[in-house]
């Protein structure tokens, strides 16, 4: 296999820039990423949404799509899934997030 | 690759368009009923139109776009049928049709809407989805009410089903900053005592009153819990969703209280009524349409800091048709209702330009 390494770091990374409006807060540290499994040449993702009667879904999945297709390296492949098990909770969010939104003593 | 392919959803954008364009057109024929009823001569193609100004705008209007809104969000194709039935009815209304006719479908409407909620409550038995479910519920029984001429118990049906719909998706976001158990048990009396002053509105004229109240306490409880009152800190995007929040807040707060004291003004209930239907629920939809707009129908709304305009004429506006109507200024008033309708052709045409410019922007990004 001759393909660049490429890390689930980088994955993460590239789903940083996937921000839900609304919160001002990407959806990394919201803890709407459940997995991430690089597999070369093919990096697989789930997430979630915070709630199923949120109609942004299939909107955040393509900006997710584009966001790795644009640091994904030639010849690999991506599928990224929604999930909705197990229902998110906010202890998934992130520290930052926590006090993006003025959680006290996070 | 266009920049936003369809991906499910249940059905396909293509088909979406024309159920958002029906509702349109009870938006249309609903703000000029109410113009006329304001005092200004449209044309309207049924002058008995103006009495069904309540039915066109709540159920007719918001009953097909929240509708959309949670048949995307489902993803099932059936889920549809509701803004189908809701928007069906709002042109059966426009065209005409006798109420016996309309306002059952537009009853039916709310039915599927239930049903959809319900589905999707299922998925994720939480408090805040089974609010949601309880405002659709109120939109299938509001048009039996307005059928049967309860008025006053229809029309609170009505903003009790925008209200609760707002706030239970508050609620659902309010998770990013959990209110602790007792805030949520207040939440919870609060919605309690909202819906036995609905059911006291259908046998008595104070049942107002107490409906009014309990709006009060709701805006109480979603200005302190809100995380709104953080993101407004923010910029761009985020800031201004904050501010059509935290100020649409304030209309529904002052809504409450002319409902609950019901000071003497010779046209009280229009200021009452409109300070929640157009204070607090068209400012959340001027907040949330950059954001839900793309999810339904695929574009993309780029935020430009005059999203601001129609929401200054929005607040102007209503504060002069408020004044209107309780110092009994029939001008006032009238051109106020102009401004409110005004704002709305302002937010149109902010939205059309922001799509324009999303494509423009999304074509430089990917050269075909």
């Amino acid at each position: 296999m001759t393909a660049p390494p490429f890390s689930a770091e980088q994955v993460h990374a590239a789903l940083r820039a996937v921000v839900d409006p609304e919160a001002g807060m990407n959806i990394v540290d919201l803890g709407l990423v459940y997995g991430v499994d690089v597999d070369p040449p093919a990096v697989r993702v789930s997430l979630t949404l915070t709630s199923p009667t949120c109609p942004m879904g299939d909107l955040i999945l393509d900006e997710a799509r584009q966001a790795l297709a644009a640091c994904l390296p030639e010849g690999w492949t991506q599928d990224i899934r929604l999930v909705w098990e197990p229902p998110w909770g906010p202890q998934r969010m992130s520290a930052k997030a926590r006090a993006h939104f003025g959680w006290d003593g996070q | 690759m266009s920049a936003l392919p369809s991906s499910g959803g249940g059905l396909a954008v293509g088909w979406r368009v024309p159920l958002l364009v029906i509702g349109m057109l009870s938006l249309l024929a609903g703000v000029a009923a109410g113009l006329l009823r304001a005092g200004w001569g449209v044309p309207l193609p049924d002058a008995a139109l103006a009495a069904q100004h309540g039915p066109l705008m709540a159920a007719a209007f918001f009953g097909t776009v929240i509708g959309l809104e949670r048949a995307v969000a489902l993803g099932r194709r059936w889920a549809f049928l509701s803004p189908l039935a809701a928007g069906a009815g709002g042109l059966l209304l426009i065209a005409g049709a006798p109420p016996f006719v309309a306002l059952p479908l537009l009853a039916v409407g709310g039915g599927l809407l239930t049903a959809a909620t319900l589905v999707a409550a299922a998925r994720q038995p939480a408090l805040h989805t089974r609010i949601l479910a309880l405002a659709a519920a109120l939109a299938a029984l509001a048009p039996l009410a307005w059928l049967l001429a309860a008025r006053d118990a229809a029309i609170a049906g009505w903003a009790a089903f925008l209200v609760l719909t707002i706030a239970g998706e508050r609620l659902e976001l309010s998770r990013f900053l959990p209110p602790s158990p007792r805030a949520r048990a207040v939440f919870v009396g609060i919605v309690g005592a909202l819906l036995l002053a609905l059911a006291a509105t259908a046998a008595n004229a104070a049942g107002l009153r107490l409906f009014g109240g309990a709006l009060v306490a709701l805006a109480v409880w979603l200005l302190r819990q809100d995380i709104a009152r953080r993101t407004v800190r923010q910029q761009g995007l985020t800031r201004f969703i904050a501010v059509c929040l935290l100020s649409g807040y304030f209309w529904l707060l002052a809504g409450g209280l002319l409902l609950a004291l019901q000071p003497p003004g010779p046209l009280l209930m229009d200021a009452a009524l409109h300070a929640v239907f157009v204070g607090f629920v068209l400012a959340m939809v001027f907040g949330h349409a950059p954001i839900i707009f793309p999810a339904i129908v695929r574009v993309s709304l780029p935020y430009r800091p005059r999203f601001y305009l129609p929401l200054a004429v929005l607040h102007a506006s209503l504060l002069l048709r408020v004044a209107g109507d309780l110092a009994g200024l029939p001008d006032w008033r009238a051109w106020g209702a102009a401004g409110n309708a005004l704002c709305l052709i302002l937010f149109i045409a902010t939205m059309v330009a922001a799509a324009l410019a999303g494509r423009a922007e999304a074509q430089r990004k990917t050269p075909a």
